[in-house]
């Protein structure tokens, strides 16, 4: 194969497919070189591939299978930044998980995350299911990674969420495409400035299947609880790679096909606050970054909802920034666990001492997620702020939003870093964390502060590259955008503070805090139990009298069989002899009038 | 030890501490610190709210653009958010079995 034979196949195959095969090969790797090669090349071959796309927004490679056309590869303005940020976190994974070895674990995440960067680039809507379920299945690997009975336990329901979303979707598709006869979202429906997103009309057959689909994925309220229920069980490395691809490809599809659409903007706006509520009386703290988690996805999901240019921008822009200081701050909680063995805040405390790069890593995903100015969540979130703010009709939402800011001050700026390596000194003095995982954090936190201090790069691969333009140049940096940034989370701070010298912040306590899926973990079961006790009383009471007389009859037995019974008592040989005429005699007397 | 007994200050590099932990962090243990960081980061605050102020140039349309509007809001927001952490936490908190009991889902494994 020549070079430009090989260079024309690199630039026209998903990037997906080079970390997929990658992933093949990682069980077969006898040593760490080699496992590196793989685990960080597999991914730098995909970002290659990625960088020399040929054309965005046109078909690059296609398959037909049973009469419909597969779009393999298709990448666009915004599905770029996706894919961009799940090669970024595949890598970062990799070099992560380098400490141990797992070749089920590694191999199976390395397909999830070849899964997920093949599904944002396909271009029709079968491609794209396939790749979801893929996702699905292999992901559900990383839960069951630490083979406990708990892990087993979870996995179960993990899937039953999962499997469930993915039946939502291909029903969806199923209608949609029988009605339709449309696969290819380029076909679909008119594009927003020359873009395909939004292109789904809720009110077209399907299209509410998918929706709830993709939203089981996203982790919408009263279907979140698989998220905080899992992550937090996971490996340490199980929740880097779970935190990056599930919730940010459903935030993907759902801006890629929903954009615009009002309900998204309340459900968004209510997962923004809700989980604040729930993380300041957890006591795990990766159970606090799952919340964390839902809450980032909430300004997301509000901004697609939106679905003005500057508020796409703004969803795309967060999802990346997102995915880099949440992997950085599930990181270094990983650390805490593989040299701790516990992220319970009631068993932690003084780390710092010991652990000061994971430290300093940490402080910097916290000032990220918090937004603080130069850090990456300012420049993408307040995108999203800015744009719910103009509307003057999104009032309550834009509040809601400025409040679950505040919150997140709380819960993943303060609380993470507070709880785990300063606070109460717990008296641990673990190792620092190994190399190999600094190395990822280390990366990790670069980007989130390249991002915040050159936020231009970051901005002109954005979908609608104008409107990020004419945001970075007239409002990102203006002085009272910055300044009431920085009261927002002065004051806020200051409040943790006076609550804290009050002793009004409420102490860490370990026990666990019941979310929705109390619902399908006791209260369903309870129900059952509950409704079936008086078919149980009545079972057994016919069970109790059929017993009672079998043991009349046992004893019975007993009695008559048992070597001092009735039959074997002696008897006088006057007896046995009338008694043996008798039987004979009753035999005769049959015989003769039978 | 009783009351008049002096504790002994917690040394700045305590013995197996990681030298770059005593670089970045040494300082938070001194006794002022928390003090001096409170008053500090209020002097921020007001700066910014006096900035904002000198710097709006537009008439203000209701609350949220008024100076401060952010601040007070961050406060109280922030403290809201916290203190219901009291009730939610008496509402919600159960023990650590709490799932693994006998009619919970791992008791029924059982």
């Amino acid at each position: 194969m020549t070079v430009e034979r090989l260079a024309d196949w690199l630039a026209n195959t998903n990037p997906g497919f080079f970390i997929l095969v990658a992933a093949l090969f990682v069980p077969f790797a006898r040593n760490n070189a080699v496992r590196a090669i793989l685990m960080v090349g597999g991914p730098a071959v995909a970002l290659v591939a990625l960088i020399s796309a040929e054309g965005l927004g046109s078909n690059l490679s296609s398959v037909n299978v049973l009469g419909l056309e597969l779009i393999l590869y298709r990448p666009d303005s915004l599905s770029f930044l996706f894919g961009l940020a799940f090669i970024i976190a595949a890598a970062l994974f990799g070099i992560y998980s380098l400490h141990r070895r797992d070749p089920l674990q590694d191999t199976t995440a390395m397909l999830y995350a070849g899964a997920a960067v093949t599904a944002v680039f396909v271009g029709d809507l079968v491609s794209l299911f396939i790749a979801w379920e893929l996702t699905a299945i292999t992901s559900v690997f990383q839960v069951l990674a630490p083979r406990s009975q708990e892990s087993v336990r979870t996995a179960m329901r993990y899937l039953v969420f999962q499997i469930s979303s993915g039946m939502l979707v291909l029903a969806g598709i199923c209608m949609f495409v029988a009605a339709t006869g449309q696969t290819q979202f380029a076909h679909i429906a008119p594009s927003m400035a020359g873009l395909p997103v939004g292109v789904m009309d809720i009110n077209a057959p399907g299209a509410v299947l998918i929706l709830a689909g993709f939203g089981i994925k996203a982790a919408f309220p009263m279907v979140h609880n698989w998220l905080q229920d899992a992550y937090p069980k996971t490996t340490e490395t199980g929740a880097v790679v779970l935190s990056a691809f599930t919730t940010k490809l459903a935030v993907y599809a759902l801006a890629r096909y929903f954009a615009g659409l009002e309900w998204l903007i309340w459900i968004g706006a209510i997962m923004t606050v809700f989980p604040v509520f729930f993380a300041v009386i957890e006591n795990d703290l990766r159970r606090v970054l799952a919340y964390s988690l839902n809450n980032q996805v909430g300004f997301m999901v509000c901004a697609v909802g939106i679905g003005t240019q500057l508020a796409v921008n703004g969803a795309v822009a967060h999802a990346f920034a997102h995915i880099m200081y949440k992997a950085l701050l599930f990181m270094s909680m990983g650390a805490v666990l593989y040299r701790v063995g516990s992220t319970k805040a009631t068993d932690l405390g003084g780390l710092h001492r010991t652990m000061p790069w994971t430290t300093l890593f940490c402080l910097v995903g916290a000032a990220s997620i918090s937004a603080l100015p130069l850090f990456s969540g300012f420049v993408a979130k307040s995108m999203v702020m800015t744009a719910s703010h103009a509307d003057p009709a999104l009032f309550v939402v834009w509040l809601m939003l400025l409040f679950a800011s505040a919150g997140v001050l709380e819960h993943s700026g303060i609380k993470i870093p507070y709880f785990a390596f300063f606070g109460h000194d717990s008296g641990k003095r673990p190792q620092e964390a190994p190399f190999n995982m600094l190395l990822a954090m280390g990366i990790a936190a670069a980007l989130c502060i390249l991002i915040g201090v050159m936020p231009g790069w970051l901005y002109q691969l954005l979908p609608f590259e104008r409107a990020a333009s004419e945001f970075l140049s007239s409002d990102l940096w203006t002085a009272p955008h910055v300044l009431q940034q920085v009261q927002l989370l002065v004051f806020a701070t200051l409040a943790f503070m006076l609550l804290q010298w009050r002793q009004l912040y409420p102490a860490e306590q370990p026990g666990v805090i019941i979310d929705v899926e109390w619902l399908w973990r006791r209260g369903w079961p309870d129900l059952v139990s509950a409704t079936g006790r008086p078919f149980r009383h009545a079972t057994r009471a016919v069970g109790a009298s059929a017993d009672a007389a079998g043991n009349w009859v046992s004893r019975l037995a007993r009695q008559v069989f048992a070597p001092e019974g009735w039959v074997s008592v002696k008897v006088p040989l006057s007896v046995t002899a009338v008694a043996s005429l008798a039987i004979l005699g009753l035999v005769l007397a049959i015989s003769l009038f039978a | 030890m009783s009351e008049n007994e002096k504790k002994p200050e917690a040394p700045l590099g305590e013995p197996g501490e990681h030298p770059l932990s005593v670089l970045l962090f040494s300082w938070m243990r001194g006794k002022m610190f928390l003090r001096v960081f409170a008053i500090a980061l209020g002097l921020v605050g007001l700066a910014s709210i006096g900035l904002e102020f000198w710097l709006s140039h537009k008439p203000i349309k209701g609350v949220t653009s008024m100076p401060g509007f952010y601040a007070g809001f961050g406060f109280i927001a922030f403290a809201l958010a916290v203190l219901s952490g009291w009730p939610l936490g008496k509402l919600l908190r159960r023990r650590e079995d709490y799932y693994e009991t006998r009619s919970g889902e791992a008791g029924r494994d059982r």
